[in-house]
């Protein structure tokens, strides 16, 4: 192995007389080792250290410094300075955090991110609040991504296939360099397919390179190809791409089988725009409505105001029957005729909202609707002045490089047919798995097939050669954001394969074998963008801020909106009848990070099923197919599993039933991003591939079921983290959650929340019942959390957050059908109304740490107590596993350690644990700890700073870090002017099964629909 | 002698004046009673005692690999998950330490009350009690994700200057079930040191001679010996008899403590007390139909003391169907919601099954002892007694895995069930259980010999046979003993 750690930081002046073992000179500067004399005395440990295949931590560590003198004293490599975050320590601290900004751009959109490294490897991924299109939220995806650094099973050589094994990297660049040069020869031309992104400097590389290298040319190919919004763009706005509006400044919001907040590349930006608007006060009871109709449960179907269920067939009629009501162009008058009479009920319903803000209402359409949708919501959304600068949908914000795709796919497929392609070289792609037939049964028609991609995936397994492509954590590079915003993708880690650089440098290498002339005077893509941005701003600073905000001038005010060009744009006729819908899962999307065990493991936050796809149903539709007796809870539960057999014109999958409330009859819904068939244990074979029944063409969207009948395979069991259980246990509503209406929030009628004791005096919230024991008094800090569950829309990204942060193992799909999941912040989904057409409501759950905790005085060994702060703090090596704790818990939110869940690790995986936190072995109890290990660095950081307390907003935990709707708090309670403090002054707030007298420290706000009438007269019947 | 023939001719001719039916049959010297009990040591073994011994030591083989993996691989093996953390093991551990009480309640409180039917099966109760509760430490001690730090459960000084956590239940637990071991190892003992004596003196092996020597601790016989051992053993049963009440009390604080609904409630105590007098009479009376049949102890087991047992069970399994009734009726009446739904759920939810299996053996079956005949059949008591057994098990089953799999959140909830691993250690632990009987009915006198003699008509010559004091009692030994003399 040699690791060669060429990015490290830029102090070289600060000759600082930090740590002098090994790993601290990670953090010293080239030059200052260049000089030091000790460089040359290590090289014989580094070749012993070098021929150990197996990496361990400290092995790791030592190579990186090892391999960066190497570096120094060789003089190989360029040197490449990071630049850590403002806010962050700007020197090097032994066993300190340094944040470095980078940007996180899976796909091509871009959000800006924070990256925490310790001792020289990143261990944590944060947003940046400076970059403007995440305010420093981050999503589940981009969070997860890091376990993805570090997972063994990614690609580590070149290899060469057809009777060839490993091969040099040299080797396999100068082959793709050859065939490229065969196909100039030939008069044939040499593709790359590249995965759409948002990079400047990568477009303007390839630019260099088509242009350098006639036969070159690139054409962009995501897994997910929905053209239907782009089309309609380009021809009624003139912006061939998508534009993302900004819900933050909609009153009321129509999603017409959009799904904003959950399966959408953009619904971290939707998600922290949406929330912004969802938690009203009784000072200011506003709040915005938004109307869902959609054919499947989407999450923001889960999180709308008022839901309308529609088959796919009705989607096109309702968009029209909204258009004929609110701009009246006439776009959708052909299809107005379908609609229903409960469509057009409800399609004059939402209009008759939109109407009520005109100028602050959107209607969203999801991108997979045809072209011909897209332009009647562009112009029911320009009829409501909603389309303009400044506006919800500015033109402006546009996902870079998101225009129409299916042509220039279109006219590879007939290059490859027509044989004038020579070499394929597919760079961060995965036809093989995302691609119709038609384009994998083409794209083996070119002679040379190349990839370079992070795993021996499915395409690689049909190329003949493929290198190693870079994770985003090693490689440089920059990104453009929706709003305009650019910032530079720092790395934080060298490549973890064989020395080979990243992704761009590898397809320069290939360009400078063709042309010698090209980016010879570029060392690398790093002097490549350097030299790029020198245009754009001073390096550094952007290195220090992570974003560069975008420049007015770039703003184009005038927005005219080309009505009758829409006539000519194509809509989709979907037949009634049994249907079958493709969409990105809400927890791998398209499957990119498919063998990412985060991933895999979170629980979908609809279905909360883990490890597989299925095949989503209505109960009205599994009754008529016969897969269920009657559409009793019980029967419906002991259904799910049963195999179906789904076709549509595309292939044939047999998956598991999973019966979900909500959805429209007559359609299956089916997740993409499972059932890899290569590129890592930890994918294969989970789920199946969604791609199989996906259209040509059009990846998510709507196909006409061939077949679909129960299957004769048996029935599975489903590694789902909640049971069908619903809060009404046939006894009353169980007063667990609590939701109210914005009327009832206008009236201060929070009478239903039930916060008091029947003895309750006026100001009686919280009363406590007598006690023989004198309460403790917290002098100090009082730590405790808020959570709004209005703004929560149930991402996820606080599991995600709290995984990485507090090392929780991943526990694999049969511990999960045991239930016996780790998570620390789990999201209780509990479903109201009918089967049919539920409401649903999130709340997210973890230690309450009880002020009368019942789990402290049963645990023989006192290994859980309270801290003087109010933490119930859990005693891992005290803990002898009676599990007491965890049945006496009532949120059950304690997890025990059944098995020894952290032991299989292989390297470098053990790297992506967070050293601040004992990663815990078996027979143990755990489970949230208020993120304790943040708690005691904030204090120690103000005992320095020669204060006593920590003032308030500089501790922060995880799932609040991540919390893309802002609705986690956390603080000192004590501090009456804490945010914290504040927030629990909410009339909303209610504290889950407070009548036990256990006090939780937890408030939860409750949720706020924003409905008609009052929550008073059916809730908290069962309340005392 | 004339109460002798009395007593003959009372068993023959029922229209005789009512007397009570003799404890012992068949009108043995002392002399018979020693050489019966003896030959049961001093026999051959024979080829079905040791096919048992095997096939019980095979089960317990079992329960050990079982227990090997479940330490080496963790707890995990078993079926436990997230809200259901106690399962087989902790209703194993109530299962066995409920077993053990019937042994000291007729040991103890019968002995204190004076019941004199007791004597015959005193000795195997108190055996069993025994081994119950060496199979229920075995339990609580493999059931902690680390049992390999079981002793820090015991408050003793240490290096960590932790002290153990006086609130918890389970504390309380390890000092009831250990007192409940010593006082009843020690009570058993004591009991044992004159008839060990006695096999000492009739066993003619010399190993087994050296060993009976041993264990009788020098023995002789003699007034003072008996003066002392009188005493210590009213002692012992005074000591004894609170923990009959305490030890199971302290068992159901373990989930009566607790603020989950169906376990936080105060019926909990006289319940569990009730219910383990129950299960033990129930293991007892399976265990003496057997011993009775095989080692041929008719003569002192009889079916009077079957009738007496029996009675007891039907009034135990009584008060166990009265705390069902009024565990349903408080969840009503107190009408606290959560506790109202688990009630209803016990009943008619996923483990309703287990609920009524409990139901019909515990509170129909017995109700079959009504009738005298019934009682005295013993096919129809050895039925009833396995499915009093199989009923009170489910009984703490039903209270464990019902309360935990759904408690308070719905979204929490689940459902467990156990794997081949934990049914291997239950089964284990009837393997030790029973290998320790059979080891135990082989090589120690299974009938209290001394106090055999004393009830047995001769031992009181100055009074009728159904009267006795401890004066006399004493009398008799001594004169047993001189006769061998």
């Amino acid at each position: 192995m040699s690791l060669l750690m060429d990015v490290i930081t830029n102090h070289s002046n600060d000759n600082s007389t930090q740590g002098k073992s090994m790993s601290d000179r990670t953090w010293q500067s080239l030059d200052h080792l260049a000089g030091d004399t000790l460089v040359k005395g290590e090289f014989d440990g580094i070749k012993e250290a070098l021929t150990d295949s197996k990496v361990s931590r400290r092995g790791f560590m030592t190579i990186m410094s090892a391999s960066m003198a190497l570096t120094a004293a060789a003089c190989r490599r360029p040197i490449q300075h990071l630049v850590p975050s403002t806010k962050s320590h700007q020197t090097a601290i032994p066993g300190m955090p340094i944040d470095y900004t980078s940007v996180y751009t899976q796909r091509n959109v871009a959000y800006g991110a924070l990256v925490t490294s310790r001792e020289g490897r990143p261990v944590r991924v944060k947003g940046n609040d400076k970059h403007g299109v995440n305010i420093g939220r981050a999503s589940v995806e981009m969070q997860a991504s890091l376990l993805s650094l570090y997972d063994p099973e990614r690609l580590r050589r070149p290899r060469v296939r057809r009777g060839g094994g490993s091969t040099s990297y040299d080797n396999a660049v100068g082959k793709i360099a050859a065939a490229i040069t065969d196909a100039q020869a030939a008069g044939k031309k040499a593709v790359a397919v590249i995965n759409e992104h948002a990079s400047p400097s990568y477009a303007q590389l390839l630019a260099d390179m088509s242009a350098a290298i006639p036969a070159f040319s690139t054409v962009m190919m995501p897994a997910i190809i929905a053209d239907g919004a782009a089309a309609a763009n380009r021809a009624m706005l003139g912006v061939d791409a998508e534009i993302a509006p900004d819900l933050s400044k909609a009153k009321v919001v129509v999603c017409v089988d959009a799904d904003p907040l959950g399966a959408d590349k953009l619904s971290l930006y939707h998600t922290t725009r949406f929330s912004q608007m969802r938690s009203p006060s009784s000072g200011a009871p506003s709040m915005s409505t938004l109307i869902v109709a959609e054919a499947q449960y989407s999450l923001t179907g889960a999180n709308s105001d008022v839901r309308h269920r529609l088959h796919p067939s009705q989607v096109e009629p309702y968009l029209a029957v909204l258009e004929a009501e609110i701009a009246g162009s006439g776009l959708g008058s052909d299809v107005m005729e379908q609609a229903s009479a409960e469509t057009q009920k409800n399609a004059k319903a939402a209009a008759a909202a939109l109407k009520t803000a005109q100028g602050s209402a959107v209607v969203m359409t999801g991108r997979h609707l045809s072209a011909r949708a897209n332009g009647m919501a562009i112009a029911i959304n320009n009829a409501l002045g909603a389309i303009g600068a400044g506006k919800i949908i500015d033109p402006t914000h546009v996902i870079p490089n998101s225009g129409v795709r299916g042509e220039a796919i279109a006219q590879l497929v007939a290059d490859l047919e027509a044989d004038r392609v020579h070499a394929l070289i597919f760079v961060d792609t995965n036809p093989e798995y995302t691609a119709d037939r038609a384009f994998r049964s083409a794209m083996i028609k070119a002679p040379v097939r190349a990839a370079v991609n992070l795993y021996a995936d499915e395409t690689a397994l049909v190329c003949d050669i493929d290198i190693p492509g870079s994770h985003w954590l090693e490689s440089w590079g920059d990104a453009v954001a929706i709003d305009g915003t650019m910032s530079v993708q720092q790395p934080l880690i060298a490549p973890l394969n064989d020395g080979i650089g990243s992704t761009q440098d590898t397809l320069m290498n290939i360009g400078r074998k063709v042309d010698a002339a090209l980016f010879a005077d570029t060392a690398s893509y790093y002097d490549y963008v350097v030299a790029r941005w020198s245009s754009i701003g001073d390096w550094r600073t952007v290195l220090l801020d992570g974003a560069v905000a975008p420049t007015a001038t770039e703003t184009n005010s005038s927005a005219s909106v080309n009505t009758s060009a829409g006539m000519a744009l194509k809509g989709a006729k979907v037949e009634s009848g049994m249907t079958v819908m493709t969409v990105p899962s809400l927890t791998l999307y398209d499957g990119y990070y498919g063998n990412n065990a985060w991933l895999l493991e979170l629980s979908d936050p609809v279905t909360k099923v883990t490890w597989e796809n299925l095949a989503m149903m209505s109960p009205a539709t599994a009754e008529k197919m016969g897969l269920v007796g009657s559409r009793e809870p019980k029967a419906l539960a002991r259904a799910n599993g049963k195999i179906v057999s789904v076709s549509t014109s595309t292939g044939t999958l047999d998956l598991p039933l999973w019966i979900q409330p909500g959805m429209a009859d007559d359609t299956i819904a089916v997740s993409l991003g499972f059932g890899h068939q290569a590129g890592g244990e930890v994918a294969m074979g989970k789920g199946e591939s969604g791609y199989v029944l996906a259209g040509a063409m059009q990846t998510i969207g709507y196909q006409k079921a061939k077949n679909v009948a129960p299957s004769d395979k048996p029935q599975v069991r489903i590694a789902s983290t909640q049971d069908h259980h619903t809060l009404d246990d046939g006894n009353g509503e169980r007063p667990v959650v609590k939701e109210l209406t914005i009327g009832d929030v206008a009236q201060n009628e929070y009478s239903t929340l039930g916060e008091h004791f029947p003895d309750a005096g006026k100001d009686g919230k919280y009363l406590q019942p007598l006690s023989i024991v004198q309460d403790y008094e917290y002098k100090g800090h009082r730590w405790g959390m808020v959570i709004d569950l209005s703004s929560c829309t149930g991402c996820s990204s606080c599991i995600i957050a709290c995984q990485n942060e507090n090392n929780i193992p991943v526990v694999g799909k049969k511990q999960v059908l045991t239930g016996r999941e780790m998570a620390w912040i789990r999201l209780d989904r509990y479903y109201r109304g009918s089967m049919e057409d539920p409401t649903t409501i999130v709340e997210p759950m973890l230690c309450q740490h009880c002020e009368n905790a019942p789990c402290e005085n049963v645990c023989p060994v006192a290994a859980t107590s309270h801290s003087p702060e109010g933490l119930n703090e859990m005693t891992y090596n005290r803990c002898v596993g009676t599990r007491y704790c965890l049945n006496n818990c009532p949120y059950k939110v304690r997890r025990f350690n059944f098995l020894a869940y952290n032991n299989d690790y292989s390297a470098p995986m053990e790297l992506v644990f967070n050293p601040d936190v004992t990663v815990r072995s078996r027979g143990v109890m755990e489970k949230c700890t208020f993120c304790v290990q943040r708690l005691h660095h904030a204090k120690w950081q103000a005992h320095d700073a020669g204060r006593d307390r920590v003032m308030d907003g500089e501790v922060v935990t995880a799932c609040q870090e991540a919390c893309p709707a802002g609705a986690i708090l956390f603080g000192d309670t004590n501090d009456p002017n804490s945010a914290v403090s504040k927030a629990r002054q909410n009339e909303r707030g209610f504290r889950v099964l407070s009548d036990l007298n256990v006090r939780p420290q937890v408030t939860y706000l409750a949720k706020v629909r924003n409905v008609e009438g009052s929550s008073a007269p059916h809730a908290g019947a069962e309340h005392h | 002698m004339a109460s002798q023939e009395h007593a003959l001719h009372t068993a023959m001719d029922p229209n005789e004046e009512p007397v009570r039916e003799p404890l012992i049959l068949g009108n043995p010297t002392f002399r018979d009673v020693t050489a019966r009990i003896g030959s049961i040591v001093e026999g051959k073994l024979q080829p079905k005692y040791l096919m048992t011994l095997g096939l019980t030591l095979t089960m317990a083989g079992l329960g050990m690999f079982a227990l090997f993996y479940t330490i080496t691989t963790g707890i995990g093996t078993w079926g436990l998950n997230n809200p259901v953390g106690w399962g087989w093991d902790i209703t194993n551990f109530v299962f066995w330490i409920g077993i053990g009480h019937a042994g000291t309640l007729i040991s103890a409180i019968l002995f204190l009350f004076r019941q004199k039917w007791r004597t015959a099966i005193n000795r195997s109760a108190e055996a069993m009690t025994l081994f119950a509760v060496i199979c229920a430490l075995t339990m609580v001690l493999s059931h902690t994700g680390r049992p390999w730090l079981f002793y820090w459960l015991l408050p003793y000084p240490n290096q960590m200057n932790m002290w153990v956590n006086f609130r918890s239940p389970l504390m309380w637990d390890v000092f009831a079930v250990n007192t409940y071991f010593t006082v009843s190892l020690l009570f058993w003992f004591v009991g044992l040191i004159p008839d060990l004596a006695t096999l000492r003196n009739y066993v003619k092996g010399t190993i087994a001679k050296k060993v009976y020597a041993f264990f009788s601790l020098g023995w002789t016989g003699s007034t003072r010996h008996w003066h002392t051992y009188e005493i210590a053993y009213m002692i012992l049963a005074g000591i004894s008899t609170p923990l009959v009440l305490s030890v199971h009390s302290v068992v159901s604080f373990d989930f009566t403590v607790g603020i989950l609904p169906g376990w936080h409630t105060t019926i909990f105590p006289p319940y569990f007390v009730a219910g383990a007098i129950f299960s033990g009479f129930a293991m007892v009376m399976t265990l003496l139909v057997i011993a009775r049949e095989v080692l041929d102890l008719k003569q002192f087991i009889t079916l009077k003391h079957m009738d007496n047992m029996n009675k007891i069970m039907l009034a135990t399994g009584m008060m166990v169907g009265y705390a069902y009734a009024m565990e349903m009726f408080i969840a009503w009446y107190s009408g606290n919601a959560w506790e109202r739904w688990i009630f209803i759920n016990r009943a008619m939810g996923d483990y309703a099954w287990a609920y009524w299996t409990m139901v019909t053996c515990n509170v129909v079956s017995p109700q079959i002892f009504w009738f005298k005949k019934m009682r005295r059949s013993i096919p129809v008591m050895f039925v009833i007694s396995i499915f009093v057994n199989i009923g009170m098990w489910f009984e703490r089953f039903t209270i464990i895995a019902t309360t935990l799999h759904h408690d308070f959140l719905p979204a929490s909830w689940g459902y467990y069930t156990p794997t081949w691993v934990e049914i291997s250690i239950f089964i284990g632990t009837f393997g030790v259980f029973l290998s320790l009987f059979l080891l135990f009915a082989r090589f120690v006198p299974v009938i209290a010999i001394a106090e055999v003699k004393a009830i047995m008509p001769g031992a009181q010559p100055k009074h009728h046979h159904d009267h006795g004091n401890g004066h006399d009692h004493a009398h008799a030994h001594a004169s047993v003993e001189g006769q061998k003399a």
